[in-house]
C-alpha cells in the first residue's frame, strides 16, 4: 500500500492515487524523514535549553551545576547539541522536505541515504556524547587542541561528517535527477538554496575531516603532538561555514516562505540566486577572521582576511535590501500607504510572518556586531569577552533559531498532515515574544558586559572580589533572567511542536512558497553550479594557502594533548 | 561602456601606492591576486576599445589565436622571479607592469576568448594547468631564495598557490569532459 502511495519523480501524476498525493502534497515516506529530522531537532534543543540554563545559573552565581556534572562539561554538551544537533537537524529536515516538495518526491535510493546518513549521524553522535557525559570531552565546541578529548568524542564526530556527506549527496542526485527530467528550466528556488546549503556542507566538512583525522592518532597516544595551528585553521574553515550554512537556510524562509505568508510575491528570482552562489563562493574564506587575535600570522594576511570576513556582508545587505522591498511592494498592492506603511499591512498575529521577521530585525544589530568584530582592532577588544557569546545568540539563537521556530509552525503540521489551530498560533505568538524579550535581554547584556571585558568561556569567579568583577554581576544576572525567560518559551515551542506533530486535528497544511515577480527571466547561468564551485575551491586556495603554508613549514613546536579539566 | 569605466577604476584603485604596496608586500598576493586582478581591470577596459577599433581586432585578432599568444606571452613573463623583484624596485618596470598586464594580456584576452571555441579554451586552460603545475614546483622545491624581496617560505607559499590553482583548472577539465551539460540544458 505505501508503495503505491509513492510519487512520480518526474512531476507528472499518472495514476488517481498519485494525482491526489500530488495535489495534496508530501509522500509519506519522505515526510517520515523530515519528521524524524525536525523531532530529533527538537529534542536536541529541549536537554541543550536546559544545559543552557544550568550554564547561566553558574555563570550567574546562582548555584553550581548539579547532578556531578561541571561547568564546562555542560558548555560542551549545550554547544554541541544545538550546534550540531538541533540546527544540522532542522536544516536537513526543512530540506528534504522542500526537496519533496518541489521536485515531485525523492528518489527511492535518496531516501535510502537519507536514513542511512541520520543512522550515521545519531550513532556518531552516541559516540561524541558518553565522553562528554563522562567528562572525559570537556574540550567546548570548538574542539580544537591543545585540549584533547577521548578518541570516542573524535571518532563519533567522524561518523557526523559522513551522515552529512549521505545527505548531500542524495540532495545532488535528486537535484540531478530532476534537472534531467525537466532540462533547461530552473531548478525550484526553494531547491536551489538547499543546493547551496549542501554544497557548503559538504565542502565545510572537508577540513574538519582532515583536522579530526589528525586529531584521532594524537588523542589515542599514536603520535606524540600535534601542529595547533592547522588544526584551529581547519576548524574555522568549518566551524564558520557551519553557522553561514543556518544563516543561508533561515534566509530562504525569508526569501522563499515569507512573502507567501503576507501574500506577496518573491524579490527578483535573479538577484535571489546571485546571493545564493555568492554566500557559497565566499563562506568558506570567512572562517579564518576567528584567528585575527591569534599569534604567528603576520598583519598583511590578517588585513587581507578582513575583505574575505566582509565580503560576505554584501549579500546580506541585498537580503535586507529585498525582503524590504518585498514587504513594501507587498504593502502597496493592499493599499499601505507613506514612507513605512508596509507594517500594518502584515500580519502581526500569525507566528509564521511574526518569528521570522523578528528574526530578520534581530539580524540588523546581530549583523552590524559581526562587521565591526571582523576588524582588527575591535576584535581585539571584544574576541575573548563575552561580547562574541552575546553576538551568536543574537545570530544564530535569534535571528536563526526564530526563522526556524516560524518555520515549524507550519512545516511540522505539513509533514505529520496536522494542522495549525489558532490556539497554537496565539501560544506561538506568545512564545515568540517570550523568546524575544529573553534572548534581546541576554544577548543585549552579553554584548555590554563584554565590552566592560567580563571573559566568555568561563564558569563564575569574583577574582578576588575585584572591583572590576564585581561590576559585572548585574550584567550576568540579567542574563540569568534572560535565559530563565527563555527556558520557559523553549517549553512553549517543544509542547507546540509536540502538539502539531502528535495531537492536532488531521488535515492538509499549505507548503507556502512564494512565486516569482510575473515576467521575470533569470539567466540560465546561474544553473552551471560546476563553475560555481570551481571558483569557490579558487577563493578557498587563494585564502588558505599564504596561513597554511606559513604554519607548516614555520611550525611552532607541537602540542601534546591537555587536560585542562 | 559602462564596464569599460568600472575596469580603469579598478586599475586606478588598484595603483593607489599603499594598496599597491600592500599586494606587493606578499609574494603570493602580488602574482595571485595584483596581477590577476590587472588583467581583470583590462578584460572589462576591453569593451572601450573594441567598440573603438573594431578593425584593429577583426584583423590583428580574427580568430583569437594571436590575442591568446600575447596573452601568455606577457602572464609568462610575470611568473619570472626577476620581474617581480625588478617591478619593486625599479619604477619603469612597476608602470610597464601595470600597463602591460591590463592592457597587453586583459584586452586580449577579453577579444579572444569568445572566439576560441570550447576546444581552444580547454587547450588554454591545460596549458596554464600545466604551466602552474611546473611553476609550482620550482617556488617549492627551489632551496634557494629566488626573488630579493621575498623570503623563502613566501616562495613555497606561492608555489603551493600555484599548485592549487593548477588542481582548480584540472577539476574544473575534468568537470566538462564527464558531465554531459546538454543533459540538463
Amino acid at each position: 500500500m505505501e508503495a503505491s502511495l509513492s510519487q512520480p519523480i518526474d512531476g507528472k501524476p499518472r495514476t488517481l492515487v498519485e494525482k491526489a498525493n500530488h495535489a495534496l502534497g508530501m509522500n509519506t515516506k519522505d515526510a517520515r524523514i523530515s519528521r524524524t529530522y525536525l523531532f530529533v531537532a527538537f529534542a536536541a534543543l529541549m536537554l541543550g535549553g536546559l544545559f543552557g540554563l544550568l550554564q547561566v545559573l553558574e555563570r550567574g552565581g546562582v548555584l553550581e551545576v548539579p547532578l556531578g556534572l561541571n561547568y564546562y562539561q555542560v558548555l560542551t554538551a549545550h554547544g554541541v547539541l544545538m550546534v550540531v544537533v538541533f540546527s544540522a537537524f532542522f536544516t536537513i529536515g526543512y530540506f528534504y522536505a522542500g526537496l519533496s516538495h518541489t521536485l515531485g518526491g525523492l528518489l527511492p535510493k535518496v531516501r535510502k541515504m537519507a536514513w542511512i546518513g541520520f543512522g550515521m549521524k545519531i550513532f556518531g553522535f552516541i559516540l561524541a556524547v558518553i565522553p562528554i557525559l563522562t567528562n572525559d570531552a570537556s574540550v567546548m565546541y570548538t574542539f580544537y587542541p591543545p585540549m584533547a578529548a577521548s578518541p570516542s568524542f573524535y571518532i563519533g564526530l567522524v561518523f557526523i561528517v559522513l551522515g552529512v556527506w549521505m545527505l548531500a549527496f542524495g540532495a545532488f542526485i535528486n537535484v540531478a535527477h530532476w534537472r534531467k527530467a525537466n532540462r533547461g528550466k530552473h531548478v525550484p528556488i526553494l531547491a536551489f538554496f538547499g543546493t547551496g546549503v549542501f554544497i557548503l556542507l559538504f565542502f565545510a566538512s572537508l577540513p574538519v575531516a582532515v583536522e579530526v583525522l589528525t586529531l584521532i592518532p594524537w588523542s589515542l597516544g599514536w603520535i606524540d603532538t600535534i601542529n595547533v595551528m592547522v588544526s584551529r585553521t581547519l576548524f574555522w574553515a568549518f566551524g564558520h561555514t557551519l553557522v553561514n550554512i543556518w544563516y543561508l537556510t533561515a534566509v530562504s524562509a525569508w526569501y522563499v516562505i515569507v512573502p507567501k505568508i503576507i501574500g506577496g510575491r518573491r524579490f527578483s528570482d535573479t538577484l535571489t540566486r546571485v546571493v545564493i552562489i555568492a554566500l557559497v563562493i565566499m563562506n568558506i574564506t570567512g572562517g579564518f577572521h576567528h584567528q585575527i587575535i591569534d599569534p604567528g600570522i603576520s598583519e598583511s594576511v590578517k588585513f587581507m582576511h578582513v575583505f574575505m570576513s566582509l565580503a560576505i556582508g554584501f549579500p546580506s545587505l541585498m537580503t535586507a535590501y529585498a525582503m524590504f522591498s518585498v514587504f513594501e511592494r507587498t504593502a502597496r498592492r493592499k493599499g499601505g500607504k507613506g514612507l513605512v506603511g508596509w507594517y500594518k499591512k502584515m500580519p502581526w498575529g500569525d507566528v509564521r510572518f511574526l518569528a521570522p521577521m523578528i528574526a530578520m530585525i534581530a539580524f540588523i544589530p546581530a549583523g552590524a556586531g559581526g562587521i565591526v568584530q571582523s576588524t582588527n582592532q575591535l576584535n581585539q577588544v571584544v574576541h575573548n569577552t563575552l561580547w562574541i557569546t552575546g553576538h551568536f545568540h543574537l545570530t544564530l539563537g535569534m535571528t536563526v533559531t526564530m526563522t526556524f521556530f516560524g518555520v515549524s509552525y507550519w512545516l511540522i503540521p505539513y509533514v505529520s498532515k496536522r494542522v495549525l489551530t489558532p490556539a497554537i498560533n496565539k501560544l506561538g505568538v506568545i512564545q515568540t515574544i517570550l523568546w524575544t524579550v529573553g534572548m534581546s535581554t541576554m544577548a543585549i547584556s552579553m554584548h555590554t558586559v563584554g565590552l566592560f571585558g567580563a571573559p566568555r568561556r568561563t564558569s563564575f569567579t569574583t577574582y578576588g572580589d575585584n572591583a572590576t568583577a564585581a561590576g559585572w554581576d548585574p550584567y550576568l544576572t540579567l542574563i540569568v533572567i534572560g535565559g530563565s525567560l527563555l527556558v520557559v518559551a523553549g517549553i512553549m515551542q517543544l509542547y507546540a511542536m509536540f502538539h502539531l506533530m502528535f495531537r492536532a486535528p488531521k488535515g492538509e497544511m499549505e507548503f507556502p512558497i512564494a512565486e516569482a515577480e510575473e515576467g521575470e527571466s533569470t539567466p540560465y547561468w546561474t544553473e552551471r553550479w560546476g563553475v560555481w564551485i570551481v571558483l569557490m575551491l579558487v577563493v578557498v586556495a587563494m585564502a588558505y594557502v599564504i596561513p597554511l603554508t606559513e604554519f607548516i613549514f614555520n611550525a611552532p613546536p607541537g602540542s601534546p594533548p591537555f587536560r585542562t579539566w | 561602456m559602462k564596464q569599460s569605466v568600472y575596469g580603469l577604476l579598478l586599475l586606478m584603485a588598484l595603483s593607489i601606492p599603499p594598496v599597491a604596496n600592500l599586494m606587493e608586500s606578499i609574494m603570493i598576493v602580488h602574482m595571485h591576486m595584483q596581477m590577476p586582478l590587472l588583467v581583470v581591470a583590462g578584460f572589462f577596459m576591453a569593451r572601450y576599445l573594441q567598440l573603438r577599433f573594431p578593425h584593429f581586432f577583426e584583423s590583428w585578432n580574427n580568430n583569437g589565436v594571436p590575442g591568446m599568444i600575447l596573452f601568455t606571452i606577457v602572464v609568462s613573463y610575470w611568473m619570472i622571479p626577476r620581474t617581480m623583484d625588478e617591478a619593486i624596485t625599479i619604477q619603469s618596470v612597476e608602470i610597464f607592469k601595470f600597463f602591460s598586464l591590463a592592457i597587453l594580456a586583459g584586452v586580449p584576452l577579453r577579444d579572444s576568448w569568445k572566439k576560441l571555441g570550447q576546444i581552444g579554451r580547454n587547450i588554454m586552460i591545460s596549458l596554464f594547468a600545466t604551466l602552474f603545475f611546473v611553476m609550482g614546483w620550482v617556488y617549492v622545491n627551489s632551496p634557494e631564495q629566488l626573488c630579493n624581496n621575498y623570503r623563502l617560505v613566501e616562495q613555497i607559499t606561492l608555489g603551493w598557490g600555484f599548485f592549487t590553482t593548477a588542481i582548480c583548472m584540472v577539476i574544473y577539465l575534468i568537470y566538462i569532459s564527464i558531465v554531459d551539460r546538454s543533459a540538463y540544458e
